[in-house]
């Protein structure tokens, strides 16, 4: 089954890290932190090899921010270009229904802002317990 | 709350998740409650609740949030999201790789899991 984002099909989008190799020290954060398989392991270069790029979520970007030499890219401006993806594809159509399917799925999930207040604050108040 | 047990997202490569400045903050007059963020962050993670009266989102469990993910923010058309600057993540990644702790992870991890492995061509 190919990969689909909020029903939009994921291979129809160039969007994935690039690795600038001139500034990659194989410290291997990347693959550590990527939770979708976008990685390899070239032993014997000891660096990361982008080999899923597919599997990269849109959007996502964590690996470039954890990159300690800021070795990885992606396409510019993230936002501008998730937004066109929205826009182009309709995707609210998909992403209502995703909301339903997921509050259905974990109904601890529908709440009221009152009760977040009030999770917090009994919170705070253990913690503060805590502390003495 | 209530439900069945979940994944435990308390450390972050042996730190206290809880003591790590990163997680989405909404802002309420922002939010129109299109409900992405919800959707667009995973479901193991699930850092987002609903509010179908007031028809906003609501940030449930922000220790759930990945570091360095901010997906939910991307996907606001709203720009409803905001995330601390990522600097102070940045700098514990640094950390990490400097304590020599991602050199033992990573091998661990390709000891684990030997398919990780990829010979480029020469």
């Amino acid at each position: 089954m190919s990969k689909t984002w909020h029903g939009v099909e994921r291979a129809s989008y160039v969007w994935y890290p690039k690795i600038d190799y001139s500034k990659c020290t194989g410290c291997g954060l990347c693959l550590l932190t990527c939770g979708n398989d976008v990685f390899r392991w070239s032993d014997q270069k000891g660096l990361p090899v982008v080999a899923n790029p597919g599997s990269c979520v849109m959007g996502c970007t964590t690996c470039a921010k954890l990159c300690p030499e800021d070795a990885i890219s992606f396409p510019d401006d993230p936002k501008h270009f998730l937004k066109q993806v929205i826009i182009k594809e309709k995707v609210f159509l998909t992403v209502k229904k995703e909301l339903k399917d997921r509050l259905d799925k974990h109904p601890d999930h529908r709440v009221s802002a009152e009760d977040v207040e009030a999770w917090k604050k009994a919170e705070a108040g253990e913690r503060s317990a805590r502390r003495g | 709350m209530p439900g069945e047990a979940k994944p435990d997202f308390s450390k972050w490569h042996g730190m206290d998740r809880n003591a790590i400045k990163w997680g989405p903050v909404i802002d309420e007059t922002k939010c129109v409650g299109c409900g992405f963020c919800v959707v667009q962050c995973s479901e193991r993670r699930n850092v987002f609740g609903y509010d179908e009266q007031k028809r906003k989102a609501v940030v449930l469990d922000p220790e759930n949030c990945m570091v360095g993910c901010n997906n939910c923010q991307v996907a606001c058309l709203w720009d409803a999201i905001s995330f601390p600057d990522a600097s102070g993540i940045r700098d514990l990644a640094k950390q990490l790789v400097e304590s020599g702790k991602a050199k033992e992870e990573l091998e661990e991890r390709l000891k684990k899991n030997p398919g990780l492995k990829l010979e480029l061509p020469p």
